[in-house]
């Protein structure tokens, strides 16, 4: 089963609502892989408590040209819809590579083989253990601007973990950007149920309903997490507006100071081993959450341990 | 010898009378003027395949300039990329800071030696906008 922890909004506590409830499921004898495709921002691994590890790089084409096979004739350039290559008459053809997509169009169209595949490195991807939790991580090399090749290298291997062994993983929970852009499209497109996580304010609401509409593009199963819900007593306002609008909820997390003790600690206040307080309210909320969870999953037909 | 300029230029009829476009990518023609001893000998106007581009228009902009024979360029501003092209194609670009220039006052100036070479970009990427 593939969750996807989305929001729009930056700040929501995406990855909070992430971490715990990979957290959750791991205390239930769940196999957890859990992925950040906040490649700009990669921190997950800090509130897991974990270090990055096993650090590969992430290759990104850039065209390389061959002045002994290159015949100057242009075609190259004329096709590229972004202009990333300069060509005039009898120069060979120049990349600009900050305009370079990376689409490969030049290489496989060259009618004399001339330009050559070479690579830069825009970014990185981690894979460590923590606490029994599976933890994938992108990070984006800072200036450069193709995020989502970050994300596709990060899908790639979890496409790879599913081809060799399709039941190593129970959950597989993707926590992805704040934003409505692409690099969160690719982790929604994968997802069985997506989870925004909002807050009661008016900011919380736009990107919402902005991150819903991509959501209702994609055509997925949703439930919204309200975080935050007693924000200067905006909850029941905020729930019903949300009902009014048939959006489905899976739990709201009251302002909580244990969750910020576990947050600023980098102990999931859900984990079995920490030591918060299991009547305070963010630990009740997480655990209706949950619950609720568990109850979707039965409701599709998905596997309850 | 002669001299090569291409003017950014503010409509498709372009020519000396014309405005100067303080865009380089986006302009909507070039002025390709030809001097001889300080003097204007030839005028043509060739138009900027670049205008409506939604991106890389600095590097189709510095192809139609180089492809028309001009080695200089007189210009309000210049993207990175247009630079960059520009470098490559080893045309030198002379900038001009006042606005609402005819194509005839930017090439006067340039004739007075009031214009100084641009090294590097002065704004940003699409400042031309689209």
């Amino acid at each position: 089963m593939l969750i996807t922890i989305t929001g729009g909004k930056g700040g929501t506590g995406k990855t909070l609502c992430a971490v715990n409830i990979a957290s959750m499921f791991k205390n239930h004898g769940y196999n957890v892989l859990l992925i950040d495709g906040d490649v700009e921002n990669p921190n997950t691994y800090l509130l897991l408590g974990g270090q990055l590890e096993k650090k590969v790089a992430v290759p990104f084409f850039k065209p390389k040209i061959s002045e002994e096979k290159c015949t100057k004739c242009g075609l190259c350039a004329e096709n590229c819809t972004t202009h990333a290559l300069l060509h005039v008459n009898d120069s060979y053809p120049i990349p600009i590579l900050s305009l370079c997509s990376g689409c490969k169009l030049c290489y496989k169209i060259c009618p004399d083989k001339a330009i050559e595949e070479d690579y830069k490195v825009v970014g990185w991807t981690y894979k460590t253990i923590v606490n029994d939790i599976t933890l994938m991580l992108g990070e984006l090399k800072p200036s450069e601007a193709r995020s989502a090749a970050i994300v596709e290298s990060l899908l790639e291997d979890l496409d790879k973990i599913i081809s060799e062994n399709s039941n190593k993983y129970d959950v597989i929970i993707l926590d992805t950007a704040p934003g409505a852009h692409c690099d969160v499209e690719l982790l929604i497109k994968r997802a069985d149920l997506v989870i925004p996580v909002t807050e009661p304010t008016k900011f919380g609401k736009m990107d919402l309903m902005r991150i819903m509409e991509l959501i209702k593009l994609l055509g997925k199963d949703t439930k919204v997490i309200v975080n935050r819900s007693t924000l200067l007593g905006f909850k029941q306002e905020f729930l019903k507006e949300l009902e009014e609008r048939g959006i489905e909820i899976l739990g709201d997390i009251p302002l909580d100071n244990d969750i910020v003790a576990s947050y600023c600690q980098g102990i999931p206040i859900m984990d079995d081993k920490s030591t918060y307080n299991r009547e305070g309210d963010g630990y009740i909320a997480f655990k209706q959450i949950f619950e609720n969870l568990l109850k979707w999953m039965h409701n599709t037909n998905k596997k309850v341990k | 010898m002669d001299i090569i300029i291409a003017v950014p230029s503010a409509t498709l009829n372009g020519g000396l009378n014309d405005q100067m476009d303080a865009r380089f990518g986006r302009c909507h023609s070039f002025t390709i003027v030809t001097l001889k001893n300080k003097e204007i000998i030839e005028v043509k106007v060739t138009p900027n395949p670049a205008y409506e581009e939604l991106g890389g228009a600095g590097v189709l902009a510095s192809q139609a300039v180089h492809n028309s024979g001009a080695t200089e360029v007189i210009v309000g501003s210049l993207g990175p990329n247009a630079i960059n092209s520009l470098n490559s194609l080893k045309i030198k670009a002379y900038h001009v800071s006042s606005n609402n220039l005819s194509v005839k006052e930017a090439i006067d100036l340039y004739l007075d030696g009031k214009l100084e070479i641009l090294e590097s970009a002065n704004v940003v990427k699409h400042h031309g906008g689209m």
